[in-house]
């Protein structure tokens, strides 16, 4: 990257960073290890997710699995597997103690309420009813730990209607129900069928974007409870179900159709509520433009040089343009201005103008729309400890998204990636149980672990 | 169900919120910053919004297609319940000074800003850390308080996280060119995840009496969530592409066009779920066909597109709710593609109070959506909406910080202090009569 001339407020770039940089994180305190969390969690990878930030955060996180496996494991891109493990779960494990256990098994479930009278928090993904059907709901659990926070994560909830559905959680399935997914996606051109166009639909989000909403609603519930139960000494159950979380996100929609009727529709790579917002296509790509300010919309036509011939100093109000026919009036202008420049011309000009341009230091925003690979490799990131590999001694360096946020104090840090199955069941059954190689032989023969 | 939920929605105001006692302030705009100080709100806390007179927070002005509610942002109404609104000019000293009282006051401290404004404006970490040692503090936006983006001092918002991430990226279908969320994924999530760090460092202050800087990126944090996304590229040496609405790790998980033209989304892995979809398909046999049997084999490519072929076309037979019972009847996941009208009719919504309404001394009665965290001993709660600019001034001055009226009367005259301009979204609505909502009439 060309070298820059740094701003005048350099000095305290290098002053948090000095305070916050994730290359320090070892030498800092944890905030949450005095915690232990029994992660149960199945098949959703909303409850793992939950777990690792967590467990990021210190917690002691035991990860309990039937044995063989969960089936999370098994999620990767056609089916590649490093070492056994799918691409998904290799994250996902992070900084978690494997272990197995048979709930189907009486002893099992005895062993399971004994860890849960050592722990805080428990975690689990099963359908509604499933706990209870063991006995080991959060009715029983709390009469052996009245200051466990137990959470579940699920598809349609702990009460309900529909709570009774015996249906995994899965994150297409929640998008799909939580009105996000109907309101994203290409327009669909006026004559054309979906036989012509099947990709002008309604489109998921790539990533598992439901799941982690609610795992990460479900661990700020869970610090809320501990907060809480530090004051009282009590502990409760918590109910997220994942496309309510996701939903949750989802703005003006449900108000929009209780006022006015109006179903929100699909409006392509444009925002219904806002200008300048959208993608734009360049001579290699394309570009996010933003500017939801009269003067960065105007210093955005001042960079493509069309200042005066669309008339910017006129301009008084942002107002006229949120409307759909001005959107898409000017959407088909700003098409073929942006097609002159390369995503990094356009990039470039936007800093510049910001140092230069008559509207200074006002400009607009510019960002290119990059393949996740190119998200990767960028120096930037990778300085800022997002992608810093974490050598696992079992599954060698694995790059792992991380340092989402930095702190002076207790940041988040990944100490190993994952873990094969029951892979300590040795350590933790002999912290928690005090089960030596004998005990746990008679017990693996038995087929509870 | 468990007993603790009985009732849970009757009985919610006989409990406290979680955060009961904890005090916010916030000092933000838009989206992803107001967003994580929200849910605080709902979960107890007294969150303070200062917005800076008279025109506050930029969100006031947005809308759908030229829809407002009673003159107000509904974007604005749904981000910023449950507040405290008041407008304090922070770009003069006494403003600074006001601000400084309240933050020794507080818990936690927000900001949306561009990195150093907070240092500008004499109410920066080492200032706040002055007057509250167990302060807690973060700063969100684009790129963070330093590295060469923060430096070049870009502008950012969520669109840029998407584009930036290679988030929108992969959300297309195949060849198609990126595809935007149609909600601010990158804001709510950012500022949901910034609650993450403060209420672990909320927990870390209670062992410690220690409080800490925090900072994020929306960008980077959206990049945590892409998680299968990064050792694969490593591993494989491949760039992940985008595949529509197939679920790329999960197969069969993909979106159906069915015989009534609606949509429906399933899925089902396990091999119980795989063998209800067969079952309920009429074709068992294709449990236990070598290309399916397995998993990890099923997920491989050309196998993966020969049974959602399978599925594609035996979904066009049926209904989008047909096949929504049939995963109840047979237990694969499956529901109809939901929109507006089903988030505002479906009774599961209702039942579970998690769309409700809300009962507003300025707004009078709308639809939204209850903190989807359900908590048997503490539930979250919305309680009333936004306010115009400025609108608890007095309440704040005089319960925090004693202020009597000859004294609040002196901080309006120097400017200190604001109100509302006389502009839609920042003054109360059109038939306000003067007093409703006011905690300190006058």
């Amino acid at each position: 990257m060309a070298e820059q001339k740094r701003p005048k407020w350099a000095d305290w770039a290098d002053h948090i960073r000095s305070l916050d940089d994730p290359a320090k994180n070892f030498e800092k305190p944890e905030a949450l290890d005095d915690l232990t969390i029994i992660d149960l969690s199945s098949r959703s990878m909303a409850g793992p997710y939950c777990s690792s930030l967590l467990a990021e955060l210190g917690a002691e996180t035991i990860r309990i699995e039937q044995p063989g496996g969960d089936l999370v494991r098994s999620y990767s891109p056609n089916g590649f597997m490093h070492r056994g493990t799918g691409m998904a779960y290799i994250q996902e494990g992070r900084n978690k103690y494997h272990i197995t256990l048979n709930l189907e098994t009486e002893e099992g479930r005895d062993i399971l309420k004994s860890l849960v009278g050592q722990a805080d928090i428990l975690i689990e993904t099963f359908p509604a009813g499933k706990m209870d059907s063991w006995g080991v709901g959060y009715d029983e659990l709390a009469k052996i730990n009245p200051r466990l926070i137990y959470t579940s994560i699920t598809g349609y909830g702990q009460f309900g209607p529909e709570s009774g559905r015996n249906q995994y959680d899965y994150d297409n399935v929640a998008q799909a129900r939580s009105g996000v997914q109907y309101a994203t996606g290409e327009v669909l051109p006026e004559g054309k069928t979906l036989e012509d166009m099947p990709y002008a639909t309604s489109t998921k989000a790539g990533p598992w974007i439901a799941w982690a909403v609610s795992g990460t609603f479900a661990a700020v519930g869970i610090l809320a409870a501990v907060y809480y139960r530090e004051m009282t000494g009590e502990g409760q159950a918590l109910d997220v179900s994942t496309p309510e979380a996701y939903e949750r996100l989802n703005d003006y929609m449900l108000h929009w159709y209780a006022d006015q009727g109006v179903v929100n529709e699909r409006f392509g790579n444009l925002d219904t509520c806002l200008w300048l917002y959208g993608f734009y296509p360049t001579k290699d790509g394309g570009v996010f433009l933003g500017g939801l300010r009269l003067e960065m919309w105007k210093a955005f036509v001042d960079i493509v040089g069309k200042y005066d011939e669309w008339g910017a100093e006129e301009w008084t109000t942002l107002a006229p343009f949120m409307k759909k026919d001005w959107q898409l009036k000017y959407q088909a202008m700003i098409n073929p201005e942006t097609l002159k420049y390369t995503s990094q011309e356009l990039t470039m000009k936007s800093i510049e103008y910001a140092k230069k341009g008559r509207l200074a230091p006002i400009t607009p925003v510019v960002a290119e729309i990059v393949p996740p690979w190119a998200a990767m490799h960028d120096e930037v990131w990778r300085d800022r400890g997002v992608f810093t590999p974490v050598q696992d001694p079992v599954y060698g360096s694995i790059v792992c998204a991380q340092a989402q946020w930095k702190s002076t104090e207790t940041p988040p840090r990944t100490k190993w990636a994952c873990r094969p199955v029951g892979y300590d069941n040795g350590f933790i059954y002999l912290k928690y149980m005090g089960y030596g190689p004998v005990k746990l032989r008679e017990l693996t023969e038995k087929g509870i672990i | 169900m468990p007993d603790v939920f009985k009732d849970y929605v009757k009985k919610k105001f006989s409990k406290p919120g979680p955060l009961k006692g904890v005090r916010v302030l916030e000092v933000c705009t838009l989206l992803f910053g107001p967003s994580g100080p929200s849910f605080l709100a709902e979960m107890g806390a007294e969150v303070i919004k200062i917005e800076l007179p008279p025109a506050g927070d930029v969100t006031r002005s947005l809308n759908p297609f030229g829809w407002f509610y009673k003159e107000q942002s509904p974007m604005f109404m749904h981000i910023n319940p449950n507040k405290y609104y008041m407008a304090l000019d922070l770009h003069i000293d006494m403003g600074q000074q006001i601000f400084k009282e309240l933050a020794a006051k507080a818990d936690i401290v927000e900001f949306n800003l561009r990195p150093g404004v907070t240092r500008r404006w004499n109410i920066g970490y080492e200032h706040i850390k002055e007057v509250n040692p167990g302060i807690i503090y973060i700063e969100k936006n684009g790129f963070g308080q330093w590295g060469t983006y923060a430096e070049q001092d870009r502008p950012s918002n969520d669109g840029a996280s998407q584009a930036l991430a290679g988030y929108a990226w992969m959300s297309s279908f195949p060849k198609r060119p990126p595809l935007k969320q149609s909600i601010w994924i990158c804001d709510y999530y950012g500022g949901l995840m910034g609650e993450v760090a403060v209420l672990a460092a909320l927990h870390h202050r209670r062992k410690t009496g220690k409080g800490q800087f925090i900072e994020m990126s929306q960008t980077e944090n959206i990049m945590r969530v892409m998680n299968w996304v990064w050792p694969y590229q490593q591993m494989t040496g491949k760039g992940v592409e985008p595949a529509g609405n197939r679920d790329q790790c999960i197969c069969p998980a993909d979106t159906f066009l069915c015989a009534d033209n609606l949509l429906a989304a399933l899925a089902a892995p396990g091999p119980d779920e795989f063998l209800g979809l067969c079952q309920a398909m009429g074709k068992a046999e294709l449990a236990v066909d070598p290309r399916f049997q397995d998993h990890t084999v099923r997920l491989q490519d050309e196998n993966a597109l020969a049974i959602l072929k399978i599925i594609a076309d035996w979904a066009r037979t049926k209904t989008a709710d047909e096949i929504e019972a049939l995963g109840k009847e047979f237990s694969f996941a499956a529901t109809r593609l939901h929109n507006a009208k089903d988030m505002n009719e479906d009774p599961q919504r209702r039942e579970r109070g998690f769309v409700k309404e809300i009962d507003d001394p300025l707004y009078g009665r709308y639809v939204e959506h209850e903190f989807p965290v359900m908590m048997s001993k503490t539930p979250p709660k919305i309680k009333w909406t936004v306010r115009p600019v400025g609108f608890d001034n007095e309440f704040i001055m005089a319960k925090i910080l004693g202020r009597n009226q000859t004294q609040i009367d002196e901080l309006y005259l120097h400017g200190v202090l604001g109100k509302w301009k006389d502009m839609q979204g920042r003054r109360p609505p059109s038939d306000w009569d003067g007093q409703a909502g006011y905690i300190i009439r006058r």
